[in-house]
């Protein structure tokens, strides 16, 4: 019992920190313009996409596919933020961004149907089968590198944020874009920048769970959910939070598969966001921002 | 006011067109498609109650829509109850998943709303897949009947088993909830909403409880649906779950988008257009979908008001004609 | 019902932080009915902050607030203004879409007395409701001046007019208490006069204004007391020659703008 407990943790974790890869790019989109990018679960689907037909036309060299993966959302980032959000920047109504990015995702997910098909796709890279043992539990040595480049990848993130110019850019334009103007900061430089960085992250957040998810055209449309979710409940625009609430979407998928079924995932998920909203309306993780009146 | 410009003319012209309609169409599957339009107004003017006055986002549609379908459907196979009486729950059920759902979301800024009515949509598929003993999940509910005839002492009664009458029955509904949604968006209601959409802090300064009126345009809005769920499951008679899915959400919102949020009549050709060019485009059936993306994305970027702010565009180019050449 | 001379509004020691910045300590004042109250002070002296506290944007960290007996705290503002408190925003919150007449015509959310099935009937008393209101509206518009501009949008008003057409809809409520921030913001002379004159007209009705302002002339042209603060604190509270006498506060913010 322990081992099954023990196992489902780390596949729990495995799986979370993919979902915080790519809800990071959601909160860090919304930090900087307190909007939603809505097609960002469908670059995590492109990413998947192009790390495993890179792989295979590379004859399994899956790190060129994570590489690929990366790039390519990287561009679709650059292309949200100067097609659409950059645009709407100054109308003045909310929603508009919200409404043209779910047009895009409906546009994606449709265009890839065409292109791929509905049949799951089997993503094997050459780690899928390789196991390590530890104790009664064991990890395939793709799991282990999932765990490894999302660390490296989330704490390299954070210390771009909190170390370099460019990150403490970023954060000013967060907390406040007119100041952040007045300090020689080109707000427009710095929202493209974490666009790129967001999608880019979605993409090769893409490129790893591909072999772990139902790899259809579709397979956006439950990591956004949960992307959702743990950003609500992590607090928008909060990395710490984002972070803590991501392990915890990954560990509840685990033990949900093993304990209940795997239907009762998204129903569990949602019950906990609609309680974190019931008990702490802006996350576990405060939103630091004050509306200014 | 000339009569053309006049509500009551519009309105007339329109019950005319409505009673007319299976009388130009007579094929059954013409007489389906419209049946499908007059659902998917319903769906629509729901959604702009919401979106277009409120500026809330329910993106949760598709799942009272599925609450209306699947609780009317069950309480006539498995309790019994008479096909109104499991109308009206229906629609009531749906409205009450709409307020516990809001009552959440609505202490949060606009975008929380949008999230948390689409994880309910998708939770709501989930339990209407998953839940087998109650709604035989993906294998679906076969042999719904049609609403029973409807007697009216003196007059012979009126059978819901034929097209032409279903669709009476539905467009009939339809224009019934677009009367009273318009109503009420010309009365205080719709000035208190609309201060809603257009600055909640700036609204609550003049005494309007936003937390309130926001939880009240959701509950129209998904009662309409429930309503519209109804419906479709007495005209289809089969209900799958994958008919709830959220790109059902989607194309709702596709149809008040291309249509033009924030008022009644454009999310009404919305529903007409997107519902009839499909059919009409018999070889794009696989690109449908594509379509409604694209053109969600265009409007929102060139043309925010959707058809109707392009038929005024036009009508002011009409009536005030382009003086290019008139100067020698 | 309060009169004219009685106690409208009392805060205690008012307190409010962000972030571990205060910026409002232990503010104390009495505003007296049918009186014009003045906030003046520094950028950043916590004005606004203690507007956004008295009107219920924010709640306040410690400290009791009452308007006219009633216990405003924990009160969201919407509550607020069934009591008769009303303000306008720094930062102009116009419904930028809706016409003038539309943004006034909001402001009577509390005061239709019609019955909610008339909403969807539309009877003889609805339409008695809505030409009442639509009368109100007009009269409120003259007395700002807008009477002319009715129909267009509220955004493509003049920076004045917009905060003109702020106090229109603010006065639409039916107010006892008027908040009004920084109002002479932005306005040419003329229009300062203009505004003098009407929150002279609105006190000899009988109505309480609070008024957030940098335009000392009209300050001490205007308000019966003056409250000056200073980085959150309450740093003189007297009549305007008071203020004028006063060597710390000429030294410190009126030198040249008073002579």
């Amino acid at each position: 019992m322990l081992t099954v407990v023990l196992q489902q943790g780390i596949n729990g974790i495995v799986v979370g920190s993919l979902y915080v890869l790519v809800a990071l790019g959601l909160t860090l989109i919304y930090g900087v313009l307190v909007q939603i990018n809505f097609a960002h679960a469908d670059i995590v689907t492109v990413g998947a996409f192009v790390a495993y037909f890179v792989t295979h036309w590379l004859s399994g060299n899956y790190f060129a596919g994570i590489a690929a993966a990366l790039a390519v959302g990287a561009v679709f980032g650059w292309l949200m933020n100067a097609a659409i959000f950059a645009p709407l920047r100054d109308r003045g109504n909310e929603l508009l961004p919200l409404i043209a990015t779910i047009g895009v995702s409906i546009m994606l997910q449709n265009a890839m149907l065409v292109l791929l098909g509905p049949i799951p796709y089997a993503f094997n890279t050459p780690y899928s089968n390789e196991v390590i043992r530890l104790g009664g539990t064991f990890l395939t040595v793709q799991n282990a590198l999932i765990i490894i480049v999302s660390t490296i990848t989330i704490v390299l993130l954070y210390a771009f944020m909190k170390f370099t110019f460019l990150g403490k850019a970023l954060r000013a334009v967060s907390q406040d874009r007119e100041t952040a103007g007045l300090m020689g900061i080109n707000p427009n430089y710095v929202i493209m920048l974490t666009f790129v960085i967001a999608s880019a992250l979605a993409g090769m957040g893409g490129a790893m769970l591909g072999p772990v998810l139902v790899l259809t055209p579709f397979a956006g449309t439950s990591v956004i959910v949960k992307a959702f979710a743990i950003v609500i409940i992590g607090g928008f625009g909060n990395v710490e939070g984002t972070i803590i609430a991501g392990l915890i979407v990954g560990l509840i998928e685990s033990y949900t598969t093993q304990f209940l079924d795997p239907g009762w995932i998204d129903i569990v998920v949602f019950a906990l966001l609609l309680l974190t909203l019931a008990v702490r309306p802006t996350g576990l993780v405060a939103e630091r921002r004050e509306e200014n009146v | 006011m000339s009569i053309v410009t006049s509500r009551r003319f519009w309105l007339v012209v329109a019950a005319i067109v409505i009673g007319l309609l299976p009388a130009i169409f007579t094929d059954s599957y013409w007489r389906t498609n419209l049946i499908v339009c007059a659902i998917n107004v319903l769906l629509a003017i729901g959604l702009d109650f919401v979106l277009g006055y409120a500026g809330q986002l329910n993106l949760g549609q598709s799942a009272f829509y599925g609450i209306g379908a699947y609780a009317s459907t069950l309480l006539i196979t498995q309790v019994g109850v008479p096909f109104w009486v499991a109308f009206v729950a229906g629609v009531l059920l749906a409205g009450v998943a709409g307020v516990f759902l809001s009552v959440f979301a609505v202490r949060l800024r606009g975008h929380y709303l949008a999230i948390a009515s689409l994880g309910f949509a998708v939770i709501t598929y989930q339990v209407l897949l998953n839940w087998i003993s109650l709604t035989q999940g993906p294998l679906g509910i076969y042999g719904i009947a049609p609403p029973p005839p409807f007697a009216i002492p003196g007059l012979p009664p009126i059978e819901f088993s034929n097209l032409a009458s279903l669709f009476y029955l539905t467009a009939g509904f339809a224009f019934l909830v677009y009367l009273l949604l318009d109503q009420l968006v010309r009365s205080p209601v719709g000035e208190t909403l609309t201060a809603i959409r257009e600055d909640e802090v700036s609204a609550a300064s003049l005494g309007v409880n936003g937390q309130k009126w926001k939880v009240f345009a959701f509950a129209v809005s998904s009662a309409v649906a429930g309503a519209g769920g109804c419906f479709y499951a007495s005209f289809v008679g089969t209900l799958v779950p994958d008919a709830f899915f959220i790109t059902e959400s989607f194309s709702i919102l596709a149809m008040v988008i291309v249509g033009g949020m924030g008022t009644l009549i454009g999310p009404v050709l919305g529903a007409i257009l997107l519902t009839v060019l499909p059919e009409l485009l018999r070889g794009i059936g696989d690109l449908r979908l594509i379509v409604y993306g694209v053109s969600v994305t265009l409007v929102v970027l060139f043309m925010p008001g959707g058809l109707v702010q392009a038929a005024r565009l036009v009508a002011a180019r009409v009536r005030r004609p382009a003086k290019v050449g008139r100067d020698p | 019902m309060t009169g004219a001379g009685e106690i409208l509004l009392r805060a205690e020691g008012l307190r409010k932080s962000f972030g571990g910045v205060q910026a409002v300590r232990d503010i104390s004042l009495d505003i007296t009915g049918g009186t014009v109250f003045a906030v003046i002070g520094p950028n950043g002296a916590g004005k606004s902050t203690l507007l956004n506290l008295m009107s219920g944007i924010y709640q306040p960290d410690a400290g009791k607030l009452t308007f006219s007996g009633v216990d405003m705290i924990g009160m969201p503002s919407h509550r607020r203004v069934r009591h008769g408190l009303a303000r306008t925003f720094q930062k102009i919150r116009l419904f930028k879409q809706l016409s003038v007449l539309e943004n006034v015509l909001a402001g009577f959310h509390l005061h239709h007395q019609i019955p909610p099935w008339q909403y969807i009937l539309h009877g003889a008393a609805f339409r008695r409701d809505r030409e009442r209101c639509r009368d109100d509206a007009a009269n409120l518009l003259a007395f700002v001046g807008l009477k002319p501009r009715a129909h267009v949008p509220a955004g493509s008003l003049s920076y004045g007019e917009q905060r003109m057409l702020e106090v229109a809809r603010a006065l639409a409520t039916a107010p006892r208490l008027l908040m009004i921030d920084e109002p002479a913001a932005g306005l040419n002379a003329a229009e300062v006069e203009a505004l003098l004159g009407r929150i002279v007209a609105l006190r000899a009705r009988g109505m309480t204004v609070v008024m957030v302002e940098h335009n000392m002339d009209l300050v001490m042209r205007i308000a019966d007391r003056i409250l000056v603060m200073d980085y959150g604190q309450h740093l003189f509270e007297g009549t305007p020659a008071d203020v004028q006498a006063h060597p710390g506060v000429i030294a410190a913010y009126l030198g040249a703008e008073v002579r």
